[in-house]
């Protein structure tokens, strides 16, 4: 039984767009969407990040929601955390929830 | 009994399932230090205090909060 999942990726802010873009569509061959096309990716882009990761201060973030069975699931998750590039990544079920805000005007972090 | 305080700000503006994404709407429920707001500060319902507590944990996971706020670490 698929459920959707949204994803949150945070990739080293150094990696070009495209290159960003091929990276992600590869790890997604391991989630086949049953309509068959390609994922689509919310790029928001180079942030600032309230707090260092892998001592870096920028990461690129981007959002995906997909399909996938549990079975999928580990499989990804592994080829995600091999993968140098991704910094950190978060998979939660997806609740639809709708931001306030609209996402076009997210700016950097200005705490 | 406390009186009856301010009512859900989540619910005032009209969001059934808190995003964990929206983080110009978490901040309003932090501290400076960056800590969650209790509800009977801030005076929101059960329901979304819980939402609010569970998406703020996951945008501290994915760095868009800090863990605390101000800290030369």
């Amino acid at each position: 039984m698929s459920r959707m999942y949204e994803a949150v990726y945070i990739l080293d802010s150094t990696l070009e767009e495209d290159a960003i873009t091929e990276k992600l569509n590869k790890h997604h061959e391991l989630v086949p969407q049953a309509s068959g096309e390609p994922i689509a990716l919310d790029m928001w882009g180079k942030r600032t990040m309230a707090y260092p990761i892998a001592n870096k201060e920028t990461g690129f973030y981007v959002i995906a929601k997909f399909e996938a069975t549990p079975e999928m699931l580990p499989e990804f998750e592994r080829a995600l955390k091999l993968d140098e590039g991704v910094l950190r990544h978060l998979i939660v079920l997806d609740e639809g929830a709708v931001m306030s805000t609209a996402p076009s005007d997210r700016d950097g972090e200005d705490d | 009994m406390a009186r009856p305080n301010k009512t859900c700000a989540v619910c005032e503006s009209g969001i059934r399932i808190v995003d964990f994404k929206d983080e110009r709407l978490l901040t309003r429920f932090l501290t400076e230090r960056g800590k969650i707001l209790p509800s009977r500060l801030s005076g929101t319902c059960a329901r979304h205090q819980r939402q609010l507590s569970r998406a703020i944990k996951r945008a501290r996971e994915i760095a868009l909060l800090p863990y605390i706020k101000g800290f030369a670490g």
